[in-house]
């Protein structure tokens, strides 16, 4: 019995696959303030409902929001930080760009909350930009810092020396020195976390590294006791920004890794169900209360990059490429001074939520309209849990918009899904254009619960042909978990340019990454299951300032050639132009997988019934009046089925709406496949 | 005021379409960034792509950094004038720089295409972007010392690009001639000339959709709506001419003289005029501002004080009229040199964000130190491969009624980013002792302005050349509300044989090694009486070393 369990701002989603692939799952309310209580709790569902007996539990694969939200909350470690003499400051300076281009009162840029200026100690050393010590390390000044700072009460201590990525000896005999004296503290070196240039982006990422990891690593032990004492015999395995698994063990030494872990589980999912379908290249729109998600899957594999954005913070790690906007569900419409429809960026969020939920919503929001426009059955919300009422969506919009524009309340209705489409399709039209990529070559493929109402209006805005609706759109970043492979990863400098690059030398580098990711792997104690190997570098013509990722083949023939052929290939595809001009490498990084099961055909069996359940009256963009929709069941929608849009397809977890103009059909794997017929 | 939208418009449609010219803009900035090629578009997101009405009204602009806002609109006017829309062809395409006729300065080269639609010009699409080089006395093309505009460069007067789908060979041989790297300026000129293209490609599917007389109106709407908004949101400001005056430090030329930015701010009936009478007359360096970069000055600042949540469009700046006396700072005579004037801009924005402090007190902080110190080091590393490294660096915002200043922070009309001490050691034979927060820089207040920033070089090694230009010198961010001024900026030049110069804001010089250089940038300005001052605040700021024991007794 695999579990999967993803833990959401509002809902903890529960994936468990019993040996024959058969899929069933949950929804249980988030516990914020203790999120591991709702996992033990899901674990004591699945034994009563589906009698899972926690002994057969032989996976229990895990996406978290914990680093995350000790940010947002600041609610990580008391740390201090020690760095080079005269550049203390380094992390409170930042990069002075402010993200408000119009704002005249600012607020700091910079995460100097991780550690204010009292808990910030300079020791004398330093390292040349070739690695040569300039100033030789003050060991005493070290141990002296140390004392005060444990005086000063912090839990963690981020060491964060210029040019450390050159020269680690530094970094490593403080780190030394600071753990001999005070073994209590956790203690985060810069080398160890982001190996690479630019002392701001690196002290910023260490110092984060230091604050979550005592709150991580109580979490994962609090985690870790329940399922022992639960029963389970599996070993606790965490999701990964990067989109890889790793054990408990191992993801609390580096919890900074640890920020993207549901997006990334959602975006290993719909690659699962791509492949379950045959399609490579996708768009995936994750439409939550409040924001929507985007990411990009190109040829079967997902989009990385190298740096992310916490809470408005640079953090320098790998993670899947998503990107988000601020529309979702629970936005909010308006209208301006001048008479305009708005929509967003105000969010009624999941409290009070929008109108239609009876908590005292009083604005109109995008679910309420679904419901007036009759894409939402009032009764089967979030699998009937949750009753709406259609006359308090209706009232608010009459009031609030229809009433004002004198206009009828579900021709605002559906003023605000267009609106809102309009809004969302420039915006992820948006997040492929910057990576290179022409939208319309790609399927949609909606997540969450919210994506699928929307998905063929968005397509059809964005020039898209295909629609692909998972079997559980609502639930899919806890299926990525269970598909997911286990995977680590280490990274190195390594300066070079291209045209003088030492074969030999770089085996011997990337050998001596492979030497530091074999111990990690065997910590997983997956037995002697076979292990691939992935080498990447970042590379960046000379001069420029930002890198490139690009796969190393040291298998193949004139493995530098065709480096230096894939940089200028992703150098046009990202930039629009490629010259062969001299280029060089920053950094390189091994990465070691195992496992994962994204291949896996999973049995679809669909359930006994009927699927069409009747029709429904609703309005959709270009129609005058309203049209009879047919409503399908999902669940009993068999292979083969095809069915011509307008139509609803009802399921727990989500409802798709299929505008007049698409054709449905169910593929073997149980997939919803749209087709525009224009 | 215009006249409201016709009744007949759906105001959905009209929102639909407003997110569909933005997202264009978008789409066009974003090509434009992605396929430049030189480092300053790349990095330093020194560009920006427009939509104009017919009429020369911007419909939608994306620009990362606000000196461009609006930029176009002049130029975009001279075409106009220059090539009446009769005389257009589908094909066309036209470009120019030269800021006595609606430009910038001379690195900024605008193209703009007329897009038809059924052989109707229904819109301009336009890009701007700032050229690594357009010739002139110095690579770079922004001399410090210049005295005409001849020395800043090659003058592009508005000319067709592309006839009829024919490219002006002529015009390209002559610009590839004129320019140190003729390579880069073209691959950033088809980058331009792609924004354009695809601006046109997608308000062509727009008029097939909506058809283009509907296409008209939706876009006269979506001017006069912006209109509203901003009149409702000016007459929210009491009605009155509010002053403000604040300086630059000197020309760069005559570094005794200092310059004086000078506006009277009528808010009158839901109008904003700006009278720039009182600020000096034309400057003999390059600092002199054309009216263009007087309005992006305007316009940032009318975007600051009025509801964000206004779409940006032409119509935001109907409401707005500026009175440029001639022969002066910010309206020169030709041939006076204009390459610097980005430090104008800023000031000119201070001060007309600066009039407003008294009257919208919750909206506009002190003053900021509104300056980027900007600098470069050029010389030969040692195995005689020479570099050149520029360098950033800001200083601190303004302190606000209820929030402290921002240490170390781009304000107003620029946004760049600094450049990492890692990233220039790497680069140039040049190490860096020292970066730090500067205590007791900003200026004192119940809100404490922000912190300016103290950075030592020191030449490891040959000989570098220096330019160094900086502001607030010799003119302080001023507080507000009874608040204190932040600190002069201070930069020294320390010879390895102990003598000492101290920078006149503006200097070219050589560096040799062992020579440091220590600047200190300026604080921001503080809000409120010192004495009111929060004591847990001012001991917090004790702690952490923003204040100094000394700073912390005599408050």
């Amino acid at each position: 019995m695999d579990i999967g369990v993803d833990i959401g701002g509002t809902f903890t989603d529960v994936v468990c696959r019993d040996p024959s692939g058969q899929i069933r799952f949950v929804k249980v309310p988030s516990t914020r303030a203790d999120p591991g209580r709702a996992v033990l709790h899901s674990i004591r569902h699945m034994a009563e409902a589906w009698g899972v007996k926690p002994a057969d539990i032989a996976r229990f694969a895990h996406g978290t929001t914990v680093a995350t939200n000790a940010v947002l909350e600041r609610k990580g470690a008391r740390i201090g930080l020690i760095a080079t003499q005269g550049f203390r400051d380094v992390i409170e300076i930042g990069r002075q760009m402010r993200h408000r281009m119009y704002d005249v009162i600012l607020e700091p840029e910079t995460p100097a909350f991780l550690a204010p200026g009292a808990r910030r100690k300079e020791v004398p050393e330093r390292i040349a930009a070739d690695g040569a010590v300039v100033t030789p390390l003050d060991e005493a000044a070290v141990a002296r810092v140390a004392r005060e700072l444990a005086d000063d009460g912090v839990e963690a201590i981020a060491i964060c020396f210029l040019f450390a990525f050159a020269n680690p000896a530094h970094e490593a005999r403080a780190r030394d020195i600071v753990r001999a004296n005070h073994p209590a503290i956790v203690v985060t070196t810069s080398h160890e976390v982001d190996p690479a240039f630019r002392e701001y982006e690196r002290t910023v990422v260490t110092a984060f590294d230091a604050y979550v990891k005592p709150v991580i690593d109580r979490y994962l032990r609090g985690l870790e006791d329940g399922l022992a004492g639960a029963g389970v015999p599996a070993p606790l395995q965490v999701m990964q920004s990067r989109g890889g698994l790793m054990a408990a063990s191992v993801a609390r030494q580096r919890p900074v890794r640890l920020f993207l872990s549901g997006p990334a589980a959602g975006v290993i999912g719909a690659r699962m169900v791509g492949r379950s379908a045959g399609i490579d290249d996708l768009i995936t729109v994750d439409i939550g209360g409040t924001s929507c998600d985007i990411a990009l899957i190109d040829r079967g594999k997902a989009l990385i990059r190298g740096e992310g954005v916490i809470d408005g913070f640079p953090v320098r790690v790998a993670m899947v490429d998503v990107n988000s906007i601020g529309a979702g569900g629970g936005s909010i419409a308006w209208l301006d001074r001048a008479g305009g429809l708005r929509v967003g960026p105000h969010s009624a969020g999941a409290e009070p939520g929008p109108a239609c939920y009876g908590r005292g919503g009083q604005e109109p929001t995008v679910t309420d309209a679904s419901v007036v426009l009759g894409y939402v059955n009032p009764d089967y919300f979030a699998g009937g849990t949750l009753k709406l009422e259609p006359a308090r969506a209706r009232a608010v919009i009459q009031d609030k918009l229809a009433k004002p524009l004198a206009m009828s309340v579900e021709q605002a209705a559906l003023g605000i899904h267009r609106v809102l489409n309009a809004q969302m399709a420039e915006g992820i039209r948006l997040v492929s254009i910057r990576q290179g990529l022409d939208p319309r070559k790609y399927a949609l493929l909606p997540l969450g619960g919210g994506g699928p109402v929307h998905a063929t209006a968005l397509a059809r805005e964005l020039g898209i042909g295909r629609v692909l609706v998972p079997r559980h759109p609502g639930v899919l970043s806890a299926a990525g978990l269970l598909a997911a492979p286990v995977e680590h990863e280490i990274s190195a400098s390594f300066p070079r340019p291209l045209a003088d690059l030492d074969l030999g030398e770089l085996r011997r580098h990337l050998g001596e990454l492979d030497r530091r990711c074999a111990p990690l792997m065997a910590a997983e104690k997956l037995g002697a299951a076979a292990v691939s190997i992935q080498y990447l570098a970042d590379v960046c013509y000379i001069g420029q300032a930002y890198t490139l990722e690009v796969p190393l083949h040291l298998d193949q023939p004139e493995p530098i050639k065709r480096l230096t052929d894939d940089f200028l290939a992703v150098h046009d595809r990202v930039y629009g132009h490629a010259t062969p001009t001299p280029a060089r490498i920053v950094n390189i990084r091994a990465i070691h997988r195992t496992g994962g099961s994204e291949d896996d055909e999973l049995p679809y069996a669909p359930a006994a019934g009927d699927p069409l359940k009747g029709t429904r009256p609703i309005l959709v963009a270009g129609a005058k009046d309203f049209v009879p929709a047919a409503i399908y069941e999902r669940a009993a929608m068999a292979p083969g089925l095809a069915f011509q849009g307008p139509a609803i397809v009802e399921q727990q977890d989500t409802t798709t709406l299929v505008e007049p103009g698409w054709s449905g059909s169910i593929d073997r794997a149980g997939n919803l496949i749209l087709t525009s017929r224009s | 005021m215009s006249s409201p939208a016709a009744p007949s418009l759906d105001p959905i449609t009209v929102e639909v379409v407003r997110h569909k010219l933005d997202g264009i803009a978008n789409e066009m900035e974003s090509t434009l960034l992605r396929s430049s090629f030189s480092p300053i578009v790349k990095e330093g997101l020194d560009a920006s792509a427009s939509l104009f009405t017919p009429a020369g009204e911007t419909l939608a602009q994306a620009c990362a950094i606000p000196i461009h806002l609006a930029t176009l609109i002049p130029i975009v006017r001279t075409f106009i004038k220059e090539f009446p829309l009769d005389t257009m062809h589908e094909g066309d395409l036209f470009v120019m720089n030269d800021p006595y006729l609606g430009g910038t300065h001379l690195p900024d080269i605008a193209i703009v295409m007329p897009v038809f639609h059924r052989d109707r010009v229904i819109a301009f699409s336009a890009a701007m972007t700032h050229h690594q080089d357009v010739g002139g006395m110095t690579p770079g093309s922004i001399p410090t010392n210049a005295t005409e505009i001849f020395q800043e460069g090659l003058r592009i007067p508005p000319l067709r690009l592309r006839d009829r789908g024919v490219m002006n060979d002529t015009f390209v041989k002559m610009l590839r001639l004129n320019v140190r790297i003729p390579d880069t300026v073209m691959g950033d000129i088809n980058a331009q000339i792609a924004a354009c293209q695809i601006g046109a490609r997608r308000l062509i599917e727009l008029a097939d959709a909506h058809g283009h007389n509907l296409m008209n109106a939706i876009f006269q709407s979506l001017l006069d709506r912006s209109e509203t908004m901003t009149r409702a949101a000016l007459r929210e400001i009491p009605d009155g001419t509010y002053r403000y005056a604040d300086h630059l430090d000197n020309d760069g030329i005559e570094l005794d003289r200092r310059v004086r930015i000078e506006v009277a701010v009528t808010i009158k009936d839901g109008t904003m005029h700006c009278d720039f009478t009182g600020s000096s007359g034309q400057l003999r360096g390059p600092f002199n501002c054309v009216p263009s970069g007087s309005a992006a000055a305007a316009y940032f600042s009318i975007r600051a004080i009025t509801d964000p949540s206004i779409p940006t469009n032409a119509g935001c700046f109907r409401p707005v009229t500026l009175h440029l006396p001639e022969a002066s700072v910010v309206n020169p005579r030709a041939p006076a040199p204009v390459g610097s004037r980005t430090a104008t801009i800023k000031r000119i924005a201070g001060c007309i964000l600066g009039a407003f402090k008294d009257v919208l007190p919750d909206k506009v902080p002190a003053d900021s130190a509104g300056t980027l110190l900007t600098m470069a080091f050029g010389g030969q590393r040692p195995d005689g491969s020479t570099y050149v490294v520029g360098e950033m660096i800001a200083g601190g915002s303004g302190a606000s009624r209820y929030r402290d200043g921002v240490d170390m922070i781009e304000t107003d009309a620029t946004n760049c980013m600094n450049l990492p001490v890692e990233a220039l050691e790497m680069e140039a034979p040049i190490r860096v002792n020292r970066l730090a927060l500067r205590a007791d820089s900003g200026g004192a207040g119940r809100q404490r302005g922000g912190l300016g920033v103290v950075k030592e070089y020191e030449v490891l090694q040959g000989e570098t050349t220096l330019t160094h230009r900086g502001e607030r010198h010799y003119c302080q961010a001023s507080g507000a509300d009874g608040g204190g001024a932040g600190a002069l900026s201070i930069s020294v030049i320390r010879r390895v044989d102990g003598e000492e110069i101290a920078i006149p804001s503006k200097l070219v010089t050589s560096l040799r090694a062992g020579d440091k250089l220590i600047v200190e940038t300026s604080g921001g300005g503080g809000y409120g009486d010192p004495r009111q001052r929060d004591a847990a605040l001012r001991a917090a700021d004790l702690a952490n070393g923003k204040i100094s024991a000394v700073a912390a007794a005599d408050d």
